[in-house]
């Protein structure tokens, strides 16, 4: 494991940093915010996935109530936004320590200083977006980093594209769901066009051949044989009309058209583009005109993103795309974006960002808020200065 | 450190059936301790045994604090990160069988495959607002295996025992565990899914790729295995040594 501990020279340094980013922050009218390093878990762990909740410190009080050190800290700006019952829209800034785990590589430090903003409420989503990715790209040049890589991405494009397929809603969610692991995704393509392995038929597939009138009744007789009974409680938390409902649902499934090879075909392609940002995001403009689909104006988003990267004076072979990237953290639902830069020995992520539109409901909020962020990782700006020479 | 030393089960069946599969080889332990946590092999020499419970063998593997190893291949995989660079399985043993299996209630007739499991976690998470609980002790085989199809939309819930009863009592909803006839499992009202078998487990005679192999450590780990490995057929010893040529 691997603990970062500092002394006068690298402190002074990251100090500095720290201080020239926050002053860009403030600039913007953004407030600085500290909220608490210890975190109650559930709100972490019911929120993200498994794959987060491996890496997040968890540990016990002395009732046994679970707490947590923070993962990162959108959440806990999101918290104190809520809990203050502030006015939106909000702007916070903040400077401090977050920790995760490494499990798959012990060299990266459990403790790591992240300096971000999160805007919450403000409802022109596009203007937002850019004053966030522009904060990002701002703040890791006052940091006296120039030289660095832009990766953007937006997982509206290909939701667009799979709410314009004519399948049942649950197909579509599970698409939407699986898009950013590729294997993964491309089977259910194939299962979903009816190329692949068939997907497991339904009991009622099996007992109705999909007399839909029947259905319900064959699956209360099947619960009954079981001896599930409507007066008895289940194992495990779902109801007797929840599994009910959701056989009805896949005996629909099973009669709903399939997708055609035309249809998937036009889903891989789109995915695959990647490359310099003002390229990629032509070849997707042909891809679709030439199939007619609509996806609203991501893609108009995505070439404004870029125009105004490139006026901000960066370096526009410099500004990458893939539609395929997406940050594998469950709360971004649409623009997404990544700084890179090369320390020592290779590229690493030196910033990250996107838009969360779903959080806050999650955490409280009676609606959905618009709501984006990013985060500067210090140290390894930090990193990749040492590497260019930047730092005396 | 010039002796082989190797773990075997302490207590349970496993260290039954552990002493029977000697026995059969012509082998027998000799207690050195008192408290009898030492042990050595009688006719064989330059090997060391210390008995620890299935579960430390396999950490003790893990870390390199022993040379070979006999437990479940269960607990190898779930216990040793990286397993693979760390362990190498010589030779099934032939007992201990038992399988590592997803199962959910059998009321759930809406469920049978893993992707089935994956809709079912996402509309749970929709309309009760939490996620679906999955009881184990196996977090880490869960982990790789619910990844490998798909699901992130679970939380485990970790249990250390009467696994199979998290969800009648209401602390999950599924459960992975390990099971050998599937008995326990039916009383339960649960069932395996179709793709729901992580791991056909059975103990292993295993070497430790960490621990320090002297030249007499490696021709006491050869001269053991000959003994054990089916009609004197020096298979494992093969195995180790290609793996600790890596």
């Amino acid at each position: 494991m691997s603990f970062p501990q500092y002394d006068a020279s690298p402190l002074k340094v990251l100090d500095a940093q720290a201080k020239a980013t926050l002053a860009i922050f403030a600039k913007k009218k953004y407030q600085r915010v500290e909220p608490s390093i210890l975190q109650p878990a559930y709100v972490f762990l019911d929120r993200s996935g498994e794959e987060i909740r491996r890496r997040t410190f968890v540990l016990n009080d002395s009732n046994g109530t679970e707490l947590c050190l923070r993962p990162d800290l959108t959440i806990p700006v999101c918290r104190v936004f809520l809990e203050n019952g502030a006015k939106a829209p909000a702007r916070y800034a903040y400077h401090g320590p977050a920790f995760r785990m490494q499990p798959n590589d012990p060299s990266r430090p459990v403790q790591f200083l992240q300096t971000g903003v999160e805007c919450l409420g403000e409802l022109n989503e596009a203007r937002t977006d850019m004053e966030v990715l522009a904060l990002a790209a701002e703040g890791v040049r006052a940091s006296g980093l120039s030289k660095f890589s832009v990766q953007l991405g937006d997982v509206g494009i290909i939701f667009a594209l799979i709410d314009a397929l004519d399948i049942p809603l649950l197909w579509r969610a599970r698409l939407k769901r699986h898009f950013w692991r590729p294997d993964y995704f491309k089977e259910l393509l194939m299962r979903l066009s009816g190329q692949g392995p068939k997907a497991s038929r339904s009991y009622l597939g099996r007992l109705t051949q999909n007399e839909t009138s029947d259905a319900r009744a064959a699956a209360e007789g099947l619960l009954d044989h079981l001896g599930v009974t409507a007066d008895k409680p289940i194992p495990g938390g779902r109801t007797r009309e929840e599994i009910i409902e959701r056989v009805l649902e896949q005996a629909k499934e099973e009669e709903a058209p399939h997708l055609d090879k035309r249809q998937t075909a036009l889903i891989e392609k789109v995915l695959s583009v990647r490359g310099n940002a003002r390229r990629a995001v032509g070849t997707i403009r042909k891809i679709l005109s030439s199939d007619e689909v609509d996806v609203g104006d991501t893609l108009a988003a995505t070439a404004e993103r870029i125009e105004r990267l490139e006026k901000l004076g960066l370096d526009s072979k410099q500004i990458y795309f893939a539609a395929r990237f997406g940050r594998n953290m469950e709360y971004y639902t649409g623009f997404v974006f990544e700084l890179w830069a090369r320390d020592r020995r290779r590229q690493i992520q030196i910033a990250g960002g996107g838009r969360y539109d779903s959080l806050l409901r999650t955490l409280g909020a009676t609606k959905d808020i618009p709501a984006v962020g990013c985060a500067i990782w210090a140290e390894r700006v930090l990193a990749a200065r040492n590497a260019s020479g930047a730092v005396k | 450190m010039n002796a082989l030393i190797l773990g075997l089960p302490s207590k349970g069946r496993l260290q039954k059936q552990v002493t029977q599969f000697l026995a059969d080889n012509g082998l027998k332990l000799k207690k050195t301790s008192a408290r009898g946590y030492r042990a050595t092999i009688e006719n064989l020499s330059g090997i060391e045994v210390k008995l620890l419970s299935a579960a430390d063998i396999a950490s003790a593997l893990g870390e390199g604090e022993i040379h070979l190893g006999v437990t479940g291949e269960d607990l190898l995989r779930e216990t040793v990160a990286k397993f693979d660079t760390k362990i190498a399985l010589l030779q099934p043993l032939g007992f201990g069988h038992a399988n590592v299996v997803v199962a959910v209630p059998k009321a759930w007739i809406d469920v049978s495959s893993m992707a089935d499991l994956d809709d079912v976690c996402t509309t749970f998470h929709l309309r009760h607002h939490k996620r679906l609980r999955v009881a184990t002790k196996y977090k880490s085989l869960t982990r790789h295996y619910f990844a490998a199809h798909g699901l992130a939309d679970y939380r485990i819930v970790e249990s250390l025992g009467a696994t199979e009863g998290a969800p009648a009592s209401g602390t999950a909803e599924v459960i992975v565990d390990i099971t050998s006839t599937g008995a326990t499992l039916t009383a339960n009202e649960l069932k395996v899914l179709d793709e729901g078998i992580i791991l056909k487990s059975q103990a292993q005679l295993s070497a430790s790729l960490n621990a320090r192999w002297s030249v007499d450590a490696l021709k006491a780990a050869e001269k053991l295995s000959s003994r054990i490995t089916m009609r004197g057929k020096a298979r494992a010893a093969q195995i180790l040594r290609t793996a600790l040529e890596r």
